[in-house]
Formats: structure tokens, C-alpha cells, sequence
């Protein structure tokens, strides 16, 4: 049965994003906030907002019973998760389907299922998704330079029992790998108190692709293209781009056809992403894990598409099969999103929450923004700093970048700093334009550098 | 009648009264009158002169689905200026009686003491009692029995002895 009252379970600007879906749609919204976020954007635009509990997550965004309460008092039928808080925990689906309340996303075993890496892992295998090549356990340093030739180098050797990359030696032929096991082994025993290594390609240099999915919990999956997010720093993105432009076409076919592969095999149902390694020297890429829920950077993949996927996923969790099929779902350009944090990138990354006092937003065409912010708008010191995700289409990735300078020269914020003019340094360095970075260039290339101009 | 000495007799009255099945109880006399239902969302007899708040039973076992947190009944520029307002700690069900059937834990006029239970909040069959925070007389009761209430939403009025 459709969503006739959708109960929104986030904040910030997923919040206000899965308002005006749910709008668009004819669908009333409730908005849960926390005491801080009472006056926010998302809770003035919905039909309704409650106040779960005090600002602290843990006592308002983190708390799926009040949530489902919430949404079962307020006579909501259905509830959209958002991104990251309660996002991927199972409890959340379990505790709406106790109560009658369709829940936008996967079902709770799939969800268990992919949160489990070595899970998830075998579930990839299963479906003949690539994996990075490795071992089982080494025994002996004969048995490290046997998988070493076998796998192919760099290797990484890792304890079994590890974590925090003690234990972990890289070799870079069957030498580094003999004398690499007797330094890991020795390590692992120190640390973990159990020697049992295993390998592991090492990707030096590789790029974070992931593809968009929706499944419509039978069998049936689509793809809306890959995105490449290989501006982070600490594992955190900053940059995505839709598509992945290094990306030669019949490995992308590759890469699309084995996220389609696994997400079918567990009949996925609503939104997710498969992410990979794509190691570009080798031209071959890796399955990481996938992401049961809609992302921050989904917004590039609409670009790309002209879809709509959070009204997708939301007429999903009402009963509707996919609206398109596979042949409906076409390329068109290229599309790079910023995601503007109120942090200070001279100083470490400091948050820097605050209240705004001048927001004026670039216009035009091919540029869109997903915020709450607005001027007088206050980031309060409790959640992430996001303030907004800016996001260019152009006719090529060329275009898009020339976009973005330009969006980003116009955009003028006052009261907090914020991350627009790192994302300006990195699309103004020949790196970034010519499309030469990996997943540790942000750190190794560009920061240290601009650490000192900015010092 | 005068909350400050709430007699004994009211409280046999309201025992019987959710024990026995009725849904409606109105007694109006020159200078007392006394409405009890069982339905919190019943529409509370215009009075001329301040009464005890509306006593609801025990709440029924489930609510309906969508009941939209209830509007304070005391408005609240009726208070004292020096009231101590007692909140809702988190969103949940609001209850005055420790189970059904049983009394309400307070009631307009009654002396509660620093950590004294006022009410229950309920939130999936999970119930925390919300203690007073000072000690005083209980002034206006601010929510409707079974109703929803959100984070940070006010109960209770209490005035300092």
C-alpha cells in the first residue's frame, strides 16, 4: 500500500531532501528533531515535527524505540531512515514492522547480513564479484613467497587476530615476503599473542567507485550508474563524481553487472551502494562492502540519470515495483558534488559550528544544493558539520569542474568557516583536472601543501 | 473544593469510579464540581471557577494510531510567575497512574517531596517515572492521561511551599 504519512527519522539536509520527496508525492511528513533541532528546516517545511528527547544522539536520532513511537502515535505509515544514525541498524526495520510501519529500505536480515564483512564477503564470492586476491593462512615463510608470486606484488601480510595495522608488514617482491613474515608473525604474536598471518594484495594507488542500486526486494535490480569518491581524507569523502571517468566502458559494464550480481542475490529491496577498489594500474577492481541506504553523494547519480531516488525508494517501501527498467536509465554527463563541512581545513579540520550569517548560494544552471542553512541558521555543536552538499552536472567532466569554480567563486558564507575553499584548491590543482587522484592523494598531495600556505 | 485537602472520600470515589466500568461522571454543585472520564480525550465541562483538573482512568490498552499531542490544559500564562515546571525528559505516553486501575500518582493539591514519582513515560512498553524536582504542592496537571508527549514538553506545574 502506498505511504500515505512518512515519518522522517534524520536531520539536517536528508531531512529536508526526504520532505520535499515525500512532497512531491502527496505524502504528509512527520519530522522527528531533537530539543536542538526544533526550529530546523526540515521541521518547518513538514506537516509536523515532535521532539523525540535532549540533543544528544544517543537520546533522540540513536534511540529506535522512541523513534518508532514517535511514528506509530503520530499515525505514520511508513519511516524513512535518512543516512548514518540509525540508518543500518536492524532494529530499526524489526521494531517498524512490529508495528505496522513500512520501513524505506532493505529487510533486517539483508541488512545483518551486509554489515557482517566477512559476511558480506563471502556473499560477493558467492555471486562471482571480484575480491581483492589474497590467502588463506601462511604458514612459513616458504608458504609467503609461494602466495606472494601466486597473488602478486605489493602484498600486504596481516595478523588474522589484528586491527590498527599492527602486524602488518608490505612486501614488494618474494624476499620482502620471506623476512616480511618473520617481522609480521613476530609482531602478531606480540600484539595478539597468535603469529597466524594471511595476505592480501596491496592497491597503492587506488580509486573508491561504487555503483547505485535499487532493488525492488524480488529478485529484480537496477543499476543508476558508478560514482568515483576518491577525494577523502581519514576515509571520510569529499568529492564525488558521477560517472568514473577513468573507467575504461567494458570495465565499468564489468563493474555495474557485479553489483547487480550480488544485490539480486539476496533480492535486495530499496537503495544501496556497492563499493570497490578499483586498482588502475592493474585495471581491475574489488568488492569492499555495500551500504544498505541511500548516501550522502546519491544526489550525482541523479545528475547523471534525471532519477529520483529517494521518491524511487520511497514508492518502493509502499509496495510499487521499479518504476523504469534498466534500458531507461541513461548517462548523460558528468556530475561532481562538494560536500561543504563547517570545519576549518587551516586548523586541522576544526568544527566550527556556529550560527551563519550570510548565505548566498550560486544560481544557474546545472547547479543544485542540498541544505538546511540558510542566513541566521544555527550548526549546533551536537552532530556532524555538513552544512551542505554542492553539486554541479556539466556536458563533460571539463564542464562540470569549470561549473564548480564558478558555483563555488559565487557562493558566499559568513559567520562559520567552512570547506569551500579547500574544494576550490582541489579542482584548481592539475591533479584533480587531469584525473590522476587515488584515495590517499588528498592527504599525501594536496594538504600538506596547503597546511602551509594557509599557516 | 480545595486541593489542598483532597479528602479521602474523592479518592474511594475515583477508585470505584475506574473499577466500575462507567465512562462518564459529572457532579456539579454551587461550589464543587467534579468531571471524571475514561476518555482522555473528552472535552472538559466549561467552569466558572477553578476545579480540579479533569481525573482520567487508567488509559485503555492501546491508543489510537494517530492522537496529536494534546494542548496543555492549563494554558500556561495562567502559572505563577515562580511555578517549577516539570518536563518530559524524552518523547513518549503519558501516564499518571502506575498501572491501570490503580490511582494517580499526584493530583492537583497534592504535597510531593524532591524525587517523589509524578507520572510514567512510556516509550515501546518501556515506562521511566518522572520525579518532582522540588519539593511544593502540585498546581496544574498539563497533559491529558495517555496522551503523547514530546522531548522537553511540560507536565507539571509545582509551586514551592
Amino acid at each position: 500500500m502506498p505511504i500515505k504519512r512518512l515519518f522522517v527519522a534524520n536531520r539536517g539536509e536528508i531531512a529536508l531532501r526526504i520532505v520535499r520527496a515525500a512532497q512531491a508525492l502527496n505524502i504528509e511528513t512527520v519530522v522527528a528533531v531533537s530539543d536542538a533541532d526544533r526550529d530546523s528546516a526540515a521541521a518547518r517545511l513538514a506537516d509536523r515535527s515532535i521532539v523525540l528527547g535532549p540533543a544528544a544522539a544517543a537520546k533522540s536520532y540513536l534511540d529506535p524505540r522512541l523513534i518508532v513511537h514517535a511514528a506509530k502515535e503520530s499515525g505514520c505509515d511508513g519511516l524513512h531512515p535518512g543516512y548514518g544514525f540509525l540508518s543500518e541498524r536492524a532494529i530499526l526495520p524489526r521494531l517498524c514492522a512490529q508495528h505496522g510501519i513500512a520501513f524505506v529500505g532493505p529487510e533486517p536480515d539483508v541488512i545483518d547480513a551486509l554489515g557482517d564483512k566477512l559476511r558480506a564477503r563471502a556473499m560477493a564470492g558467492a555471486a562471482g564479484v571480484p575480491l581483492v586476491p589474497g590467502s588463506e593462512c601462511v604458514a612459513s615463510s616458504a608458504d609467503a613467497r609461494r602466495e606472494g608470486d601466486r597473488i602478486g606484488y605489493p602484498v600486504l601480510l596481516k595478523a588474522s587476530a589484528g586491527g590498527g595495522g599492527r602486524g602488518m608488514v608490505i612486501a614488494n617482491n618474494g624476499d620482502e615476503a620471506e623476512a616480511g613474515f618473520h617481522k609480521a608473525s613476530a609482531e602478531a604474536v606480540a600484539a595478539f599473542g597468535d603469529g597466524t598471518l594471511f595476505m592480501e594484495r596491496f592497491v597503492p594507488e587506488a580509486r573508491h567507485v561504487e555503483v547505485q542500486l535499487m532493488g525492488d526486494g524480488n529478485g529484480q535490480v537496477l543499476h543508476f550508474g558508478e560514482r568515483d569518491c576518491s577525494v577523502q581524507r581519514r576515509y571520510q569523502k569529499l568529492i564525488e563524481e558521477a560517472p568514473c571517468a577513468a573507467m575504461p566502458d567494458h570495465l565499468r559494464r564489468q563493474l555495474h553487472e557485479s553489483a547487480v550480481a550480488l544485490a539480486a542475490s539476496v533480492k535486495y529491496r530499496n537503495a544501496g551502494t556497492a563499493e570497490f577498489l578499483f586498482d588502475v594500474q592493474r585495471q581491475e577492481f574489488y568488492f569492499i562492502e555495500v551500504n544498505a541506504r541511500i548516501q550522502v553523494e546519491h544526489p550525482v547519480s541523479e545528475a547523471i540519470t534525471g532519477f529520483d531516488l529517494v521518491q524511487e525508494q520511497i514508492r518502493i517501501a509502499g509496495g510499487a515495483g521499479l518504476s523504469v527498467s534498466q534500458q531507461d536509465v541513461e548517462i548523460n554527463g558528468h556530475a561532481i558534488e562538494c560536500r561543504i563541512n563547517a570545519e576549518d581545513a587551516a586548523r586541522d579540520f576544526m568544527p566550527s559550528p556556529g550560527r551563519i550569517t550570510r548565505w548566498e548560494p550560486p544560481q544557474g544552471p546545472g547547479i543544485r544544493l542540498d541544505s538546511h542553512m540558510s542566513a541566521g541558521a544555527m550548526i549546533p555543536p551536537f552532530y556532524d558539520s555538513m552544512v551542505g552538499k554542492l553539486i554541479v552536472h556539466g556536458s563533460d567532466r571539463a564542464d562540470a569542474i569549470a561549473r564548480l569554480a564558478d558555483a563555488i567563486d559565487n557562493f558566499v558564507v559568513e559567520g562559520v568557516p567552512t570547506t569551500l575553499p579547500l574544494h576550490r584548491a582541489i579542482i584548481a590543482h592539475p591533479d584533480f583536472v587531469e584525473n590522476r587522484i587515488h584515495t590517499r592523494w588528498l592527504e599525501q598531495v594536496l594538504l600538506p601543501d596547503y597546511g602551509k600556505k594557509a599557516a | 473544593m480545595n486541593g489542598h485537602d483532597f479528602p479521602d472520600a474523592l479518592k474511594q470515589l475515583l477508585d470505584e469510579f475506574s473499577r466500575s466500568g462507567i465512562r462518564e461522571l459529572h457532579i456539579r454543585k454551587p461550589d464543587f464540581e467534579l468531571y471524571l472520564s475514561t476518555e482522555a480525550s473528552a472535552a472538559r465541562p466549561q467552569a466558572a471557577t477553578p476545579v480540579a483538573a479533569p481525573v482520567s482512568a487508567p488509559p485503555a490498552q492501546s491508543a489510537p494510531a494517530a492522537k496529536p499531542a494534546s494542548a496543555p490544559l492549563t494554558p500556561a500564562s495562567s502559572l505563577p510567575a515562580d511555578a517549577v515546571i516539570i518536563k518530559a525528559p524524552n518523547l513518549g505516553t503519558f501516564y499518571r497512574a502506575p498501572k491501570p486501575g490503580a490511582a494517580n500518582y499526584v493530583e492537583v493539591g497534592s504535597q510531593v517531596q524532591v524525587g517523589d514519582e509524578l507520572c510514567l513515560i512510556e516509550v515501546m512498553k518501556l515506562f521511566t517515572a518522572v520525579r518532582a524536582s522540588a519539593s511544593g504542592t502540585v498546581h496544574a496537571v498539563l497533559v491529558e492521561d495517555g496522551a503523547m508527549v514530546e522531548g522537553g514538553q511540560p507536565l507539571f506545574a509545582l509551586v514551592r511551599d
